[in-house]
Protein backbone atom coordinates (compact mmCIF):
# COMPACT_ATOMS: atom_id res chain seq x y z
CA UNK A 1 0.00 0.00 0.00
CA UNK A 2 1.10 3.69 -0.56
CA UNK A 3 1.92 5.82 1.44
CA UNK A 4 -1.35 7.43 1.69
CA UNK A 5 -3.66 8.47 4.88
CA UNK A 6 -6.13 5.86 5.79
CA UNK A 7 -8.84 6.86 7.49
CA UNK A 8 -10.17 4.89 10.33
CA UNK A 9 -13.64 5.41 11.84
CA UNK A 10 -14.23 5.53 15.30
CA UNK A 11 -17.57 3.33 16.64
CA UNK A 12 -17.82 0.77 14.43
CA UNK A 13 -16.31 -2.33 13.71
CA UNK A 14 -14.31 -4.42 11.34
CA UNK A 15 -13.64 -7.54 9.77
CA UNK A 16 -10.14 -8.60 8.64
CA UNK A 17 -11.58 -8.42 5.17
CA UNK A 18 -12.19 -4.91 5.57
CA UNK A 19 -15.68 -4.38 5.78
CA UNK A 20 -17.40 -2.32 8.60
CA UNK A 21 -20.20 -2.67 11.00
CA UNK A 22 -22.21 -0.09 12.66
CA UNK A 23 -24.72 -0.66 14.69
CA UNK A 24 -27.91 1.58 14.77
CA UNK A 25 -31.31 0.77 16.89
CA UNK A 26 -31.17 -2.96 16.75
CA UNK A 27 -29.83 -2.81 12.85
CA UNK A 28 -26.66 -2.88 11.64
CA UNK A 29 -25.31 -1.04 8.46
CA UNK A 30 -22.48 -2.17 6.78
CA UNK A 31 -20.07 -0.84 4.20
CA UNK A 32 -16.32 -1.23 2.92
CA UNK A 33 -13.16 0.38 4.81
CA UNK A 34 -11.29 3.44 3.21
CA UNK A 35 -7.87 1.05 3.47
CA UNK A 36 -10.51 -1.06 1.03
CA UNK A 37 -11.25 1.33 -1.03
CA UNK A 38 -8.12 2.74 -1.57
CA UNK A 39 -6.98 -0.82 -2.45
CA UNK A 40 -10.04 -1.68 -5.04
CA UNK A 41 -9.08 2.16 -6.36
CA UNK A 42 -11.07 2.39 -9.33
CA UNK A 43 -14.90 0.58 -7.99
CA UNK A 44 -17.00 0.98 -11.27
CA UNK A 45 -19.62 -1.79 -10.63
CA UNK A 46 -21.54 -2.91 -6.95
CA UNK A 47 -23.92 -6.48 -7.73
CA UNK A 48 -25.96 -5.36 -4.79
CA UNK A 49 -27.42 -7.74 -1.62
CA UNK A 50 -30.91 -8.24 -2.37
CA UNK A 51 -33.75 -7.39 0.02
CA UNK A 52 -34.77 -10.63 2.39
CA UNK A 53 -31.62 -12.32 2.02
CA UNK A 54 -30.29 -14.28 5.13
CA UNK A 55 -26.61 -14.36 5.71
CA UNK A 56 -24.47 -15.98 8.53
CA UNK A 57 -21.12 -13.82 9.09
CA UNK A 58 -18.25 -13.86 7.14
CA UNK A 59 -20.53 -15.72 4.05
CA UNK A 60 -20.04 -13.65 0.81
CA UNK A 61 -22.90 -10.83 0.90
CA UNK A 62 -22.44 -9.16 -2.40
CA UNK A 63 -19.36 -7.67 -5.16
CA UNK A 64 -17.57 -5.11 -6.33
CA UNK A 65 -15.86 -4.62 -9.28
CA UNK A 66 -13.01 -1.97 -10.09
CA UNK A 67 -11.17 -1.67 -13.37
CA UNK A 68 -8.80 -4.40 -12.25
CA UNK A 69 -10.68 -7.04 -10.78
CA UNK A 70 -13.80 -8.26 -8.84
CA UNK A 71 -14.16 -8.83 -5.20
CA UNK A 72 -16.36 -9.96 -2.65
CA UNK A 73 -18.03 -8.55 0.29
CA UNK A 74 -18.62 -10.55 3.26
CA UNK A 75 -21.43 -9.92 5.59
CA UNK A 76 -20.10 -8.66 9.65
CA UNK A 77 -22.76 -9.77 10.95
CA UNK A 78 -25.63 -12.88 10.51
CA UNK A 79 -29.16 -11.74 9.82
CA UNK A 80 -31.58 -10.64 6.88
CA UNK A 81 -30.76 -7.85 4.58
CA UNK A 82 -33.70 -4.99 4.75
CA UNK A 83 -32.32 -2.54 3.00
CA UNK A 84 -30.06 -1.65 0.17
CA UNK A 85 -28.15 1.64 -0.58
CA UNK A 86 -29.87 1.56 -4.38
CA UNK A 87 -27.37 5.23 -4.79
CA UNK A 88 -24.62 2.79 -5.66
CA UNK A 89 -26.09 1.03 -8.75
CA UNK A 90 -25.89 4.66 -10.34
CA UNK A 91 -23.15 6.20 -8.46
CA UNK A 92 -20.44 3.31 -7.65
CA UNK A 93 -17.41 5.95 -6.84
CA UNK A 94 -19.32 6.55 -3.62
CA UNK A 95 -17.59 3.53 -2.54
CA UNK A 96 -14.67 5.45 -3.36
CA UNK A 97 -15.15 8.92 -2.31
CA UNK A 98 -17.41 8.13 0.95
CA UNK A 99 -17.03 4.99 2.27
CA UNK A 100 -17.87 5.43 5.63
CA UNK A 101 -20.52 7.75 4.86
CA UNK A 102 -22.96 7.94 1.76
CA UNK A 103 -20.90 4.76 0.42
CA UNK A 104 -22.41 1.95 2.66
CA UNK A 105 -23.62 -0.60 1.18
CA UNK A 106 -26.66 -2.51 3.49
CA UNK A 107 -28.16 -2.46 6.90
CA UNK A 108 -28.86 -5.75 8.00
CA UNK A 109 -31.20 -6.59 11.01
CA UNK A 110 -28.46 -8.57 12.86
CA UNK A 111 -29.65 -11.87 14.47
CA UNK A 112 -27.13 -12.51 17.36
CA UNK A 113 -24.78 -9.14 16.88
CA UNK A 114 -23.72 -9.67 21.21
CA UNK A 115 -22.30 -12.90 20.25
CA UNK A 116 -20.58 -12.04 17.20
CA UNK A 117 -18.97 -8.78 17.81
CA UNK A 118 -16.27 -10.86 19.33
CA UNK A 119 -15.02 -11.76 16.37
CA UNK A 120 -14.74 -8.37 14.77
CA UNK A 121 -12.25 -5.76 15.74
CA UNK A 122 -12.85 -2.28 17.31
CA UNK A 123 -11.26 0.59 15.52
CA UNK A 124 -8.16 0.84 17.86
CA UNK A 125 -7.34 -3.11 17.25
CA UNK A 126 -8.26 -2.33 12.81
CA UNK A 127 -5.59 0.08 13.33
CA UNK A 128 -3.28 -2.39 14.84
CA UNK A 129 -4.10 -5.22 12.00
CA UNK A 130 -3.69 -2.64 9.08
CA UNK A 131 -0.01 -2.41 10.60
CA UNK A 132 0.52 -5.99 9.91
CA UNK A 133 -0.42 -5.66 6.58
CA UNK A 134 2.02 -2.58 5.45
CA UNK A 135 4.85 -4.79 6.38
CA UNK A 136 4.58 -6.93 2.85
CA UNK B 1 11.98 -10.14 -7.02
CA UNK B 2 13.30 -8.64 -10.37
CA UNK B 3 13.86 -4.61 -9.87
CA UNK B 4 13.78 -2.42 -12.58
CA UNK B 5 15.94 0.82 -12.73
CA UNK B 6 12.59 2.43 -11.63
CA UNK B 7 11.16 0.25 -9.54
CA UNK B 8 12.74 1.61 -6.30
CA UNK B 9 12.13 5.45 -7.64
CA UNK B 10 8.22 4.56 -7.98
CA UNK B 11 7.63 2.70 -4.53
CA UNK B 12 9.21 5.78 -3.07
CA UNK B 13 6.82 8.27 -4.92
CA UNK B 14 4.10 6.16 -3.70
CA UNK B 15 2.57 3.99 -6.76
CA UNK B 16 0.86 0.69 -5.77
CA UNK B 17 3.84 -2.06 -6.23
CA UNK B 18 2.98 -5.55 -6.99
CA UNK B 19 4.62 -8.74 -8.50
CA UNK B 20 4.22 -9.24 -12.07
CA UNK B 21 5.78 -12.64 -13.42
CA UNK B 22 8.54 -12.33 -11.17
CA UNK B 23 9.16 -8.36 -11.50
CA UNK B 24 8.33 -5.45 -8.71
CA UNK B 25 6.30 -3.48 -10.99
CA UNK B 26 4.13 -0.71 -10.30
CA UNK B 27 0.25 -1.23 -10.86
CA UNK B 28 -0.80 2.35 -10.57
CA UNK B 29 0.38 5.58 -9.27
CA UNK B 30 -2.39 7.77 -8.51
CA UNK B 31 -6.02 5.39 -10.45
CA UNK B 32 -5.89 3.00 -13.70
CA UNK B 33 -8.72 5.61 -14.81
CA UNK B 34 -6.99 8.44 -14.10
CA UNK B 35 -3.93 7.07 -16.23
CA UNK B 36 -5.45 5.57 -18.67
CA UNK B 37 -7.77 8.76 -19.71
CA UNK B 38 -4.14 10.44 -19.85
CA UNK B 39 -3.36 8.35 -23.08
CA UNK B 40 -6.31 8.71 -24.71
CA UNK B 41 -6.19 12.59 -24.00
CA UNK B 42 -2.47 13.69 -23.36
CA UNK B 43 0.07 11.39 -22.50
CA UNK B 44 1.54 8.60 -20.44
CA UNK B 45 4.72 7.18 -19.55
CA UNK B 46 5.13 3.85 -18.58
CA UNK B 47 8.43 1.91 -17.02
CA UNK B 48 8.37 -1.38 -19.54
CA UNK B 49 12.07 -2.73 -18.34
CA UNK B 50 10.29 -5.88 -17.76
CA UNK B 51 9.94 -6.87 -21.25
CA UNK B 52 12.80 -9.22 -22.51
CA UNK B 53 15.21 -7.64 -24.47
CA UNK B 54 17.64 -9.84 -27.17
CA UNK B 55 20.26 -8.41 -28.99
CA UNK B 56 20.59 -11.03 -31.97
CA UNK B 57 24.10 -10.64 -34.13
CA UNK B 58 25.57 -12.26 -37.02
CA UNK B 59 26.15 -13.06 -40.64
CA UNK B 60 22.54 -15.44 -40.82
CA UNK B 61 20.48 -13.80 -38.40
CA UNK B 62 18.26 -12.98 -40.95
CA UNK B 63 17.54 -16.49 -41.95
CA UNK B 64 17.86 -17.83 -38.42
CA UNK B 65 15.27 -15.31 -37.37
CA UNK B 66 13.02 -16.05 -40.37
CA UNK B 67 13.28 -19.82 -39.30
CA UNK B 68 12.25 -18.68 -35.51
CA UNK B 69 9.79 -16.37 -36.29
CA UNK B 70 6.29 -16.01 -38.62
CA UNK B 71 6.28 -12.98 -40.20
CA UNK B 72 9.00 -12.25 -42.78
CA UNK B 73 12.47 -10.89 -41.77
CA UNK B 74 14.01 -10.91 -45.47
CA UNK B 75 11.40 -8.10 -46.11
CA UNK B 76 11.74 -6.55 -42.73
CA UNK B 77 14.25 -3.51 -44.20
CA UNK B 78 16.90 -2.03 -41.74
CA UNK B 79 15.29 1.00 -39.58
CA UNK B 80 11.76 -0.76 -39.25
CA UNK B 81 10.19 -3.00 -36.90
CA UNK B 82 7.79 -5.80 -37.19
CA UNK B 83 5.09 -7.82 -35.03
CA UNK B 84 5.39 -11.36 -35.21
CA UNK B 85 4.90 -14.63 -33.40
CA UNK B 86 7.21 -17.43 -32.40
CA UNK B 87 5.61 -20.91 -32.56
CA UNK B 88 6.27 -24.54 -31.56
CA UNK B 89 6.25 -26.86 -34.22
CA UNK B 90 2.26 -27.83 -33.39
CA UNK B 91 1.86 -23.95 -34.40
CA UNK B 92 1.38 -23.00 -30.91
CA UNK B 93 2.34 -19.36 -29.97
CA UNK B 94 4.95 -19.81 -27.19
CA UNK B 95 5.65 -15.99 -27.43
CA UNK B 96 4.39 -12.78 -29.59
CA UNK B 97 7.28 -10.22 -29.94
CA UNK B 98 8.44 -7.20 -32.02
CA UNK B 99 11.25 -7.71 -34.01
CA UNK B 100 13.36 -4.25 -34.56
CA UNK B 101 16.76 -4.67 -37.44
CA UNK B 102 18.63 -2.04 -36.76
CA UNK B 103 21.65 -2.59 -39.26
CA UNK B 104 21.45 -5.57 -41.96
CA UNK B 105 22.58 -8.52 -39.62
CA UNK B 106 21.65 -6.77 -36.37
CA UNK B 107 18.35 -7.03 -34.44
CA UNK B 108 16.48 -6.65 -31.07
CA UNK B 109 13.55 -8.74 -30.19
CA UNK B 110 11.26 -8.02 -27.61
CA UNK B 111 9.86 -11.00 -25.89
CA UNK B 112 7.24 -10.85 -23.29
CA UNK B 113 8.56 -10.47 -19.45
CA UNK B 114 7.03 -13.90 -18.81
CA UNK B 115 8.35 -15.68 -21.71
CA UNK B 116 12.41 -14.31 -21.73
CA UNK B 117 14.13 -17.33 -20.73
CA UNK B 118 11.70 -19.87 -22.34
CA UNK B 119 12.61 -17.65 -25.24
CA UNK B 120 15.66 -17.45 -24.81
CA UNK B 121 16.55 -20.84 -24.26
CA UNK B 122 14.22 -21.85 -27.58
CA UNK B 123 16.39 -19.37 -29.60
CA UNK B 124 19.41 -20.67 -28.39
CA UNK B 125 18.09 -24.37 -28.96
CA UNK B 126 17.22 -23.47 -32.84
CA UNK B 127 20.42 -21.71 -33.91
CA UNK B 128 22.53 -24.94 -34.32
CA UNK B 129 23.98 -24.38 -37.54
CA UNK B 130 23.11 -20.64 -37.81
CA UNK B 131 26.13 -18.30 -37.72
CA UNK B 132 24.23 -16.07 -34.93
CA UNK B 133 24.97 -14.45 -31.54
CA UNK B 134 22.02 -13.99 -29.01
CA UNK B 135 22.12 -12.07 -26.21
CA UNK B 136 19.46 -11.44 -23.44
CA UNK B 137 20.82 -7.37 -22.72
CA UNK B 138 17.45 -7.17 -20.65
CA UNK B 139 18.95 -6.09 -17.51
CA UNK B 140 21.14 -3.47 -18.94
CA UNK B 141 19.35 -1.98 -21.21
CA UNK B 142 16.16 -0.49 -19.73
CA UNK B 143 13.17 0.27 -21.59
CA UNK B 144 10.86 3.36 -21.31
CA UNK B 145 7.10 3.50 -23.51
CA UNK B 146 5.84 7.35 -23.63
CA UNK B 147 1.96 7.02 -25.47
CA UNK B 148 -0.54 8.99 -26.44
CA UNK B 149 -1.45 12.35 -28.79
CA UNK B 150 1.22 14.43 -27.25
CA UNK B 151 3.59 11.85 -27.31
CA UNK B 152 5.51 13.32 -30.04
CA UNK B 153 5.59 17.00 -29.02
CA UNK B 154 7.13 15.77 -25.40
CA UNK B 155 9.66 13.61 -27.04
CA UNK B 156 10.70 16.28 -29.75
CA UNK B 157 12.20 18.37 -26.99
CA UNK B 158 14.17 15.48 -25.91
CA UNK B 159 15.58 13.82 -29.17
CA UNK B 160 17.32 16.01 -32.26
CA UNK B 161 15.93 13.65 -34.68
CA UNK B 162 12.50 15.00 -36.38
CA UNK B 163 9.88 12.56 -34.92
CA UNK B 164 7.64 13.73 -38.15
CA UNK B 165 9.76 11.27 -40.11
CA UNK B 166 9.87 8.27 -37.67
CA UNK B 167 6.12 7.14 -38.91
CA UNK B 168 4.47 3.49 -37.14
CA UNK B 169 7.16 1.08 -36.72
CA UNK B 170 10.01 2.71 -37.59
CA UNK B 171 13.08 3.04 -35.63
CA UNK B 172 16.38 5.10 -35.38
CA UNK B 173 19.08 5.49 -33.16
CA UNK B 174 19.57 8.36 -31.54
CA UNK B 175 21.39 10.36 -28.09
CA UNK B 176 19.58 11.08 -25.42
CA UNK B 177 21.47 12.60 -22.39
CA UNK B 178 24.94 11.21 -23.41
CA UNK B 179 23.79 7.53 -24.20
CA UNK B 180 23.20 5.68 -27.06
CA UNK B 181 19.42 4.70 -27.47
CA UNK B 182 16.69 3.49 -29.85
CA UNK B 183 13.94 5.08 -30.21
CA UNK B 184 10.66 3.54 -32.31
CA UNK B 185 6.92 4.91 -33.16
CA UNK B 186 5.37 1.66 -31.76
CA UNK B 187 3.58 0.97 -28.42
CA UNK B 188 0.80 -1.53 -26.69
CA UNK B 189 -1.81 1.27 -26.57
CA UNK B 190 -3.72 2.17 -29.88
CA UNK B 191 -1.81 5.87 -29.56
CA UNK B 192 0.54 7.25 -31.11
CA UNK B 193 3.77 6.90 -29.30
CA UNK B 194 7.57 5.81 -28.41
CA UNK B 195 9.85 3.04 -27.51
CA UNK B 196 12.99 3.82 -25.84
CA UNK B 197 15.92 1.50 -25.20
CA UNK B 198 19.02 3.23 -23.43
CA UNK B 199 22.39 1.12 -24.39
CA UNK B 200 23.20 0.10 -21.93
CA UNK B 201 22.97 1.51 -18.11
CA UNK B 202 23.62 -1.29 -15.69
CA UNK B 203 21.33 -2.16 -12.42
CA UNK B 204 24.48 -0.39 -10.07
CA UNK B 205 23.94 2.79 -12.57
CA UNK B 206 19.79 3.19 -12.04
CA UNK B 207 20.73 7.12 -10.90
CA UNK B 208 21.57 7.40 -14.89
CA UNK B 209 18.61 6.07 -15.72
CA UNK B 210 16.50 7.61 -13.25
CA UNK B 211 17.73 11.73 -14.84
CA UNK B 212 16.94 10.39 -17.97
CA UNK B 213 13.39 9.60 -16.62
CA UNK B 214 12.73 12.54 -14.90
CA UNK B 215 14.12 14.48 -17.91
CA UNK B 216 11.50 13.36 -19.91
CA UNK B 217 8.60 13.68 -17.00
CA UNK B 218 9.87 17.17 -16.82
CA UNK B 219 9.93 17.85 -20.56
CA UNK B 220 5.66 15.86 -20.61
CA UNK B 221 4.68 18.69 -17.88
CA UNK B 222 3.53 21.25 -19.91
CA UNK B 223 1.80 18.94 -22.10
CA UNK B 224 -0.03 16.65 -18.70
CA UNK B 225 2.34 13.89 -19.09
CA UNK B 226 1.30 11.30 -16.72
CA UNK B 227 2.96 8.47 -15.19
CA UNK B 228 0.96 5.05 -15.48
CA UNK B 229 1.18 1.79 -14.25
CA UNK B 230 0.60 -1.93 -15.91
CA UNK B 231 -3.21 -1.52 -14.53
CA UNK B 232 -3.81 1.06 -16.93
CA UNK B 233 -1.36 -0.63 -19.54
CA UNK B 234 -3.30 -3.74 -19.87
CA UNK B 235 -7.25 -1.42 -19.79
CA UNK B 236 -5.29 0.15 -22.80
CA UNK B 237 -4.18 -2.70 -24.73
CA UNK B 238 -7.41 -4.42 -24.25
CA UNK B 239 -9.48 -1.44 -25.98
CA UNK B 240 -6.85 -1.31 -28.44
CA UNK B 241 -7.81 -5.00 -29.72
CA UNK B 242 -4.12 -6.27 -28.66
CA UNK B 243 -3.48 -9.59 -27.20
CA UNK B 244 -1.81 -10.35 -24.15
CA UNK B 245 0.25 -13.17 -23.67
CA UNK B 246 -0.87 -15.94 -21.21
CA UNK B 247 -4.58 -14.11 -21.46
CA UNK B 248 -5.06 -14.04 -24.87
CA UNK B 249 -2.49 -16.65 -26.36
CA UNK B 250 -0.53 -19.24 -25.19
CA UNK B 251 0.99 -22.68 -26.66
CA UNK B 252 -2.60 -24.18 -27.07
CA UNK B 253 -3.77 -21.50 -29.58
CA UNK B 254 -1.77 -20.59 -33.41
CA UNK B 255 -1.58 -17.39 -34.22
CA UNK B 256 -4.67 -18.03 -36.96
CA UNK B 257 -6.75 -18.74 -34.28
CA UNK B 258 -5.76 -15.73 -32.80
CA UNK B 259 -6.49 -13.32 -35.79
CA UNK B 260 -2.60 -13.13 -36.21
CA UNK B 261 -2.91 -13.59 -39.54
CA UNK B 262 -0.86 -10.15 -40.58
CA UNK B 263 2.27 -11.59 -38.61
CA UNK B 264 2.49 -15.15 -40.00
CA UNK B 265 3.61 -15.37 -43.94
CA UNK B 266 2.96 -18.99 -45.18
CA UNK B 267 4.90 -18.11 -47.98
CA UNK B 268 7.72 -17.04 -47.15
CA UNK B 269 9.44 -20.60 -46.96
CA UNK B 270 10.27 -22.78 -44.05
CA UNK B 271 9.17 -22.02 -40.46
CA UNK B 272 8.91 -23.58 -37.05
CA UNK B 273 5.05 -24.22 -37.13
CA UNK B 274 4.40 -23.47 -40.62
CA UNK B 275 3.37 -27.52 -41.32
CA UNK B 276 0.90 -27.40 -38.52
CA UNK B 277 -0.48 -24.46 -39.41
CA UNK B 278 -0.94 -25.29 -42.95
CA UNK B 279 -2.56 -28.00 -41.94
CA UNK B 280 -5.08 -25.97 -39.97
CA UNK B 281 -5.34 -23.66 -42.87
CA UNK B 282 -6.71 -26.66 -44.85
CA UNK B 283 -9.16 -28.52 -42.04
CA UNK B 284 -10.22 -25.66 -40.76
CA UNK B 285 -9.97 -23.57 -36.97
CA UNK B 286 -10.76 -24.87 -33.40
CA UNK B 287 -11.79 -21.70 -32.40
CA UNK B 288 -11.30 -17.77 -33.02
CA UNK B 289 -10.62 -14.55 -31.08
CA UNK B 290 -13.76 -12.08 -30.85
CA UNK B 291 -14.29 -8.55 -29.44
CA UNK B 292 -16.97 -8.69 -27.10
CA UNK B 293 -19.16 -5.45 -25.67
CA UNK B 294 -21.24 -5.57 -22.99
CA UNK B 295 -24.91 -4.32 -23.47
CA UNK B 296 -26.02 -4.27 -19.80
CA UNK B 297 -24.13 -3.47 -16.38
CA UNK B 298 -21.48 -6.16 -15.37
CA UNK B 299 -17.68 -6.68 -16.11
CA UNK B 300 -16.74 -9.66 -18.44
CA UNK B 301 -13.10 -11.53 -16.62
CA UNK B 302 -11.15 -13.92 -17.44
CA UNK B 303 -12.57 -17.67 -17.79
CA UNK B 304 -16.13 -16.50 -17.73
CA UNK B 305 -18.26 -18.64 -20.27
CA UNK B 306 -19.87 -17.12 -23.84
CA UNK B 307 -23.08 -18.70 -24.30
CA UNK B 308 -25.58 -18.24 -27.47
CA UNK B 309 -29.10 -19.63 -27.53
CA UNK B 310 -28.66 -21.97 -24.55
CA UNK B 311 -25.37 -23.46 -25.99
CA UNK B 312 -21.76 -22.75 -24.80
CA UNK B 313 -19.44 -21.19 -27.46
CA UNK B 314 -16.69 -19.75 -25.87
CA UNK B 315 -14.79 -18.16 -22.89
CA UNK B 316 -13.98 -14.64 -22.55
CA UNK B 317 -9.88 -14.92 -21.83
CA UNK B 318 -9.46 -10.77 -21.33
CA UNK B 319 -12.00 -8.49 -19.91
CA UNK B 320 -12.02 -4.79 -18.35
CA UNK B 321 -14.35 -2.09 -17.91
CA UNK B 322 -13.65 0.51 -20.64
CA UNK B 323 -12.49 3.63 -18.72
CA UNK B 324 -13.25 5.58 -21.64
CA UNK B 325 -16.61 3.76 -23.17
CA UNK B 326 -17.83 3.29 -19.47
CA UNK B 327 -18.83 0.23 -20.33
CA UNK B 328 -17.85 -3.43 -19.69
CA UNK B 329 -15.65 -5.16 -22.67
CA UNK B 330 -13.87 -8.06 -23.53
CA UNK B 331 -12.15 -10.83 -25.73
CA UNK B 332 -12.98 -14.15 -26.15
CA UNK B 333 -12.37 -17.42 -28.19
CA UNK B 334 -15.54 -18.81 -29.82
CA UNK B 335 -16.10 -21.75 -32.28
CA UNK B 336 -15.85 -20.82 -35.56
CA UNK B 337 -19.31 -20.90 -36.98
CA UNK B 338 -19.88 -18.40 -34.08
CA UNK B 339 -18.37 -15.48 -35.24
CA UNK B 340 -19.93 -12.49 -36.53
CA UNK B 341 -19.59 -8.74 -35.84
CA UNK B 342 -23.03 -7.52 -34.56
CA UNK B 343 -23.92 -10.92 -33.27
CA UNK B 344 -25.61 -10.90 -29.57
CA UNK B 345 -24.51 -13.63 -27.10
CA UNK B 346 -24.61 -13.76 -23.27
CA UNK B 347 -21.42 -14.00 -20.69
CA UNK B 348 -22.27 -15.91 -17.70
CA UNK B 349 -20.87 -13.54 -14.23
CA UNK B 350 -21.55 -15.31 -11.78
CA UNK B 351 -25.08 -16.29 -11.37
CA UNK B 352 -26.50 -13.82 -14.02
CA UNK B 353 -26.47 -13.97 -18.08
CA UNK B 354 -25.52 -10.63 -19.50
CA UNK B 355 -25.98 -9.07 -22.79
CA UNK B 356 -22.56 -8.68 -24.79
CA UNK B 357 -22.73 -8.29 -28.65
CA UNK B 358 -19.15 -9.09 -30.74
CA UNK B 359 -17.98 -5.98 -31.89
CA UNK B 360 -14.38 -5.63 -33.94
CA UNK B 361 -11.38 -3.84 -32.22
CA UNK B 362 -10.47 -1.46 -31.67
CA UNK B 363 -13.30 -0.62 -29.19
CA UNK B 364 -13.13 2.95 -29.59
CA UNK B 365 -14.03 5.05 -32.27
CA UNK B 366 -10.61 5.63 -34.09
CA UNK B 367 -11.64 8.71 -35.79
CA UNK B 368 -11.28 10.16 -32.24
CA UNK B 369 -8.82 8.35 -30.64
CA UNK B 370 -6.00 6.28 -31.76
CA UNK B 371 -2.82 6.58 -33.79
CA UNK B 372 -4.99 7.02 -37.04
CA UNK B 373 -7.45 9.98 -35.18
CA UNK B 374 -8.52 13.36 -37.38
CA UNK B 375 -7.83 15.68 -34.84
CA UNK B 376 -4.25 15.39 -33.16
CA UNK B 377 -3.75 18.22 -30.63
Amino acid sequence: MSHEHVVIKENVYYTKDHEWVKIENGNVRIGISDYAQKELRDIVYIELPQIGKKVKQFERLCSIESVKAVSDVYSPVSGEIVEVNRQLENSPELLNKDPYGNGWIAIIKAEKIEEEIKNLMDAEKYKEYLKTLEKH
Amino acid sequence: MLKTHLSDLFESRGAKMVEFVGWKMPLWFTSITEEHLAVRNKAGIFDVSHMGRMLIEGKDSTHFLNYVTTNNVEKLRPGRMHYSTICNQNGGIKDDVMLQRITEDKYVLVTNASNREKIYNWLIQNSKGYEVKIEDVTFEVPMLAIQGPYAEKIMQKIVEIDLKKLTFWRLATCKIMGYETIISNSGYTGENGFEITVWRIPRSESENFIKIYMEILKAGEEYGLKECGLGARDTLRLEAGLVLYGNDIDEDTTPLEAKLDYAVKMDKGEFIGREALQRQLNEGLRKVRVGLKMLEKGIPRPHYEIWCENEKIGVVTSGTYSPLLNIGIAMGYVKPKYDEVGREVEIAIRERRVKAKMVEWPFYNEEEYGRRRKNVP
